[in-house]
This record gives structure tokens, sequence and C-alpha cells, in this order.
């Protein structure tokens, strides 16, 4: 069988992807019926531990947002790595349910566990955990999201607490979710045919399910929730909307879907709306995201004039993450 | 990177294998083969030969959908597909084309606005997927093989003891059982697939394609997985039962043993983890062993999502049909086989 003609390959190589050219969904674009070119740069920018470990610095934010949520701590120092850096912010959240408990300590747990298979993987290469900023980074997150002009959306209180409440949490979550999502799916075709004999694929694509898995549960839980309920008694979903709206922006390209299929009153089943769980391009393919863009992302890159941004070359530091990431990839390049 | 690192890696991923293709037992209700199909060799196939395996799957996937939320199959619209937006579809290609075995007017009688909603929204993106799939492929895609949807769910509710029949268009519930089984089959598949795409420039972009895909039928899986799980939170009424009892059937046929009834383990899951409401024990950092949810379908050890190979999920799909090397897998939904070149 011959291989298909009808991809056109967009300007793709690797090197222009890590450097953040800000189009990496174009890689998927679907344009007429001329062939391919190659244009693959002969030497990569960074190594396959390199983005492991950009990985596992988003594995260690992760771990600690949802550990902290479920029982009050942390990662254990053995996970954190030689040196690593302090954490801030984080509680359990009063009031759970038994349910939401145990949703809450089957992620703290796969987190946990993504972690330690990515220390393990990397062996004496891995980095340790970064000082994490819980608080800066969600604070700074609902700061620069009301800032957004967005008539709308309603702004986020500013009683909003990401621990307050298992429906904040969800809001807070679902964002960090659906950037690990983008973040490993933007990453796959970055790993090199040893890497990808190694194994290294197959377990990005596996942890990349499972971030998906459980961002479909966040995110079919609050359009669930919001089409019983309706948004004006359950106004959760158009908070995650207001923060999505400044993901997209940081990125700098579409790569967000909106929750939607509620409205501001109860829905029947005559009036329902289609919803939005899965968020993903007109192919119904799920976006990715580039370096660059998940460290705007997670540093908070936000200049509120105008609100707008212009995500730039240089940003080291910021947001969730006061001293950067640990590794490689740790500066923008856009 | 190290030799001592992806040895490391090397010894997960083979032993996880070796779990994989176990060995099998006595056969029972469903042709199930006593021994595995070797995985296929990288080497034996092209990219083209993959992403139609997965178009088999797709249009397995939205024809169930479609029927589920609009009452009609991919090909042919009605109102309410028409008022959902949602494509007719494609389903010309190479190989035999078939038909879509269902029964009338087989629309889900929604109770709840979130599962008609839900219904809407996946009919809608597996739809996509084939479409994507299609012009991804052009004048090289397969046509849509032969599709059942009614004795396939009664042969597999049987041997999977939940009933001696199932329509998964009876009710919410039951169209959410129904989808449990296909979503965490087409995780499996695309995670098996994608280290198997070349590493062409062509190949990133397919690669980028199915990670993307991949990612969707997870989040697919995740509210279906969600979703049962707020409906029956206790167990009280049984569809968490069956969930697992359809996990423990998918673990069988993907590693070639033979299905028992009740085919379900109480506490090791193969390839295969079903919903456990509370009753997934695990030790979080700097504290005692607390009980979990089961959201993801994933490893235990290291929540890393199952990979499947097309010989695994042949078995699933044709409950068992990959029995003989050489042979064309028929059976369950796909009575006629797949179309392409992993049949």
């Amino acid at each position: 069988m011959e291989y298909p003609t009808s991809i056109s390959i967009s300007a793709f190589t690797r090197r222009k992807f890590l450097a953040g050219a800000g189009t990496a969904a174009a890689a998927t674009m679907i344009a007429g019926c001329s062939g391919g070119t190659l244009n693959l740069p002969s030497v990569s920018s960074f190594t396959d531990a390199d983005v492991l470990n950009f990985a596992l610095n988003l594995e260690y934010l992760e771990a600690e947002v949802y550990l902290r949520a479920a029982t009050g701590s942390g990662l254990s120092s053995a996970d954190a790595g030689s040196g690593a850096g302090t954490v801030t912010g984080g509680a359990k959240i009063a009031g759970l349910t038994a349910a939401q408990q145990n949703f809450l300590n089957e992620v703290a747990y796969a987190e946990q566990e993504h972690v330690r298979f990515l220390r393990s993987a990397l062996g004496s290469a891995a980095v340790s955990r970064p000082t994490i900023d819980i608080t800066a980074g969600f604070t700074g997150t609902v700061t620069a999201a009301n800032s957004i002009s967005n008539s709308s959306l309603p702004a986020i209180p500013t009683s909003f607490n990401p621990f307050g409440n298992f429906d904040s949490f969800m809001v807070a979550a679902e964002g960090l979710e659906d950037t690990g999502v983008t973040a490993y799916n933007g990453a796959a075709p970055l790993i090199s045919p040893a890497g990808i004999s190694a194994g290294y694929l197959a377990s990005a694509a596996g942890i990349l399910a499972v971030e998906a898995y459980h961002a479909g549960y966040l995110r079919s839980s609050l359009i669930g929730n919001a089409i019983v309920q309706g948004t004006t008694a359950y106004p959760y979903p158009l908070y995650a909307n207001r923060i999505a709206a400044l993901r997209q922006a940081l990125s700098g390209a579409t790569t967000e879907t909106q929750l939607a299929g509620f409205q501001s009153s109860a829905s029947t089943v005559a009036n329902v709306q289609t919803g939005t769980v899965v968020p993903a391009d007109t192919n119904a393919i799920a976006y990715a995201r580039n370096t660059d863009q998940v460290l705007h992302i997670v540093y908070g890159t936000f200049s509120a004039s105008g609100s707008s941004t212009t995500p730039s070359a240089g940003v080291s530091k910021g947001g969730f993450f006061p001293n950067g990431l640990n590794g490689n990839i740790k500066v923008t390049q856009s | 990177m190290a030799n001592q690192e992806t040895q490391k890696l090397d010894n997960i991923i083979a032993s996880r294998r070796a779990m994989l293709l176990g060995g099998g037992a006595a056969l029972a209700a469903l042709a199930v083969p006593s021994v595995a199909k070797a995985a296929t060799t990288v080497s034996t196939y092209t990219d083209a030969d993959i992403l139609n395996f997965a178009l088999n799957l797709e249009y397995l996937e939205a024809n169930f959908y479609y029927e589920a939320a609009f009452g009609t199959n991919i090909f042919t619209s009605n109102s309410a597909s028409t008022a959902a937006g949602a494509a007719v579809l494609g389903i010309t290609g190479s190989g035999t084309q078939g038909s879509v075995t269902v029964k009338s007017n087989a629309q889900v009688p929604f109770a709840d606005p979130r599962v008609k909603s839900y219904a809407i929204e996946t009919a809608n993106e597996e739809g996509k997927h084939v479409t994507f799939l299609r012009t991804a492929l052009g004048s090289g895609a397969v046509a849509m093989p032969a599709i059942n949807l009614t004795a396939s769910f009664n042969t597999l509710a049987n041997t999977a003891g939940i009933a001696p029949a199932f329509d998964p268009f009876a009710s919410d519930a039951n169209f959410l059982v129904g989808a449990y089984i296909f979503e965490d089959v087409g995780v499996t598949a695309y995670k098996g697939a994608a280290p198997l795409i070349s590493t062409s420039s062509q190949g990133k972009t397919y690669l980028q394609a199915a990670a993307g895909i991949l990612a969707v039928e997870a989040y697919h899986a995740g509210l279906i997985r969600t979703t049962i799980n707020n409906l029956d939170p206790t167990g009280a009424l049984g569809y968490i039962e069956m969930t697992r009892k359809v996990s423990a059937l998918r673990a069988m046929l993907s590693k070639a043993v033979a299905p028992t009834s009740p085919a379900y383990p109480t506490t090791t899951y193969g390839d295969d983890v079903p919903l456990t409401p509370g009753t997934q024990t695990v030790s979080l950092a700097g504290g005692s062993a607390v009980t979990a949810t089961t959201i993801a379908d994933a490893d235990q050890t290291n929540y890393i999502a199952f990979s499947r190979n097309t010989t695994q999920v042949l078995n699933i799909v044709t409950g068992g049909g990959a029995a003989t090397t050489g042979t064309k897998a028929t059976g369950l939904f796909f009575p006629s086989g797949l179309n392409g070149t992993f049949v």
C-alpha cells in the first residue's frame, strides 16, 4: 500500500516547534492534495531527556496541587529529589463527599506515580522539584483572567479559593489537566527514533491518556452540573472559561475549546445543547502546545495592556514557578 | 540518555508485554484463540495501514453514537442528525463495503439532558474522526465494513455474564454501558499504534494527529466512566458490576484467555481496569493507604494507560476472531471482518 498523498506537511520542524513558532497545530492541517516535503532538521535542539524533564516539572506541579487538595501535604522528599525547591500554598479541601475524596485520591496517586515514573526513567538525569508557589500561580491566573475584557463572562469573585471547595478546585484543576494534555500532545512528535524504541513515546502517550481521562471527569462534571442547575445557580464553568480565555491569550493561537452545553437556567431533555466535554479542533483532534506556549501559561506571562498579551522570548520564571523550571527547557524562545 | 535508564523502560515494557501475551486456556462461548498471534513487527506495514485500521474502529464508534444520538447511521441523514449539525459521512473505499445492522429507530429515549448532550457531542466528534482519517488517506481509505450493533451486544453481554441479551439503545444507563465497551478500547488501540508510526516527516504529522485523537478518546472515556460512576456511586444499581464484567471480558479477549462467567477478577485486572468506586486502594505520600476511584483505565503501578496491539484489538472487536494466523478475523461487531491490512 502506498502512502496517502493528501496530507500536506506544513513547515514543521523540530527546531521551529521548540522555538515556539506558535503554529504547532498547523502540523496536522489538511491542505489539498500536494505531497509532503521533508523539512526536519538533522540536529535536535533538545534531547529526549530535556523533553522528559520538562514533563517532570509539570508533573511536580500537578502532584503537589492534587496531593495537597487530597491530603493536606505534598510529595515525599524522596520523590522531590535532592535540593528540591520549596512549595507554597495548597490545602486539604474541606467538606468533600466520599466520591469527591476518592477522585482526588486517584488523581493525586496518578500524578505522584507519574513523577516517580519519569524520575525512574531519567535516572541520574532527573531534575529535582523546582520551587513552586501554588498560591501565586492561581492568584495571578485569576487576576489576569479577570483583566481580560469579556462582557459575556462574569468576573471570578475575589473570594475565589481553589482549595475552598470542590467546585472551585475543579475550575483550577481543569486548566492544569488540559494544559497537561496539550503539552504531552505537543511533545510526542519531538521524541527521537531512539526514544521511541526505548518506549518513551508509548509512555508519554499513556500519561497523556490518563491526563485526558481526568480532564474528562472535570469537564463533564462542570458542564453536567451546569446543565442540571443552570449557570445562575452554578457559575463555575463560566469561571473556567475566563481562565481558558487567558490560556488562549497566553498561547497566541487557538488552543482552547470553552465549556458549553449549559444555559443560565436548568436544561431539559427537550432544550439541552450539545456539550464540549472535549477540547479539540474542527477535526475533533485535541490541540497541541509547544514548550513556549506551556511556559507562558505556567509562568503567567501576562501584561494587561489593552486586555491582551504579547508573549515574548526570554521569560524564565513567574506564576507557579517563581524561580523557573529546572532543566534545559525553561526560558521562552518566543 | 544512558543505557541504564533506557533499560529500565525496556524492562517495564517487556514485563507488560509478557503479561499481555499471557498463556491461554480452554475455549468457551466465544471463539477465543488459545494463544494470541505475536505482535506484528514494525517493518511490515505502512502508516496508511495503521490509519486504515483506526478508520475501521472509527466507523464502528461513529455508527454506534449516530444511532444512539440520532437514530440513523453515519451515511443517512434524518431530522435529528440535521438538527445537531452532524455530517453525512462517506463510507466508500477499498475492500468490501457493508451495511449497519441495528434495531429500528435506535435513538435512545433520553431521560437525562446531560446524557443526551454527551451523546450528541460524541457522535459529532467520532464522525469527524472518520472524515479526518478518510481525508488523510484519500484514495487509500478503506470502505466501511459490515457492522453489527444488535447480536454483537447480546453475545457480548451473555458471555460477560451480564444478561442473555443487552440493548445499548434502551435507556440512558444502557447507552453508557454500551459506550463503555468502545472508548477504552480506542485509547489502548491508538496508544499501541503510536510508536509504530514511521518517523518520517509525514509520519510525524500522523503521529501528532494520532496523539490528538488518542486524547479525545480518553476524554470521551473519562466522560463515560465519570457519568456511570455518578449514576451508580455505590454500585447498588448494578451498572458498576456491568463495567467490571465488560472490562474483564476485554482483558480476557485481549490476552486470548477463555472467558468464564462471571468473568471478572476481584484483585487483578490484566490490561483493563474497571470502575471500582472506592474499592481501589492507593498509597499517597506521607500517609496511609486510602480508597480511590478508577476514572482512568490505566496500569495501577505507574498510572500509565495500557497499549494493545492490532491482534489484541481485533480479538476484542471480533470476539476472539483473530484465532488463526492468516485467517481473517470475523465476528461480534464486525461479522465480515475489517477492511485493510490488519484484518
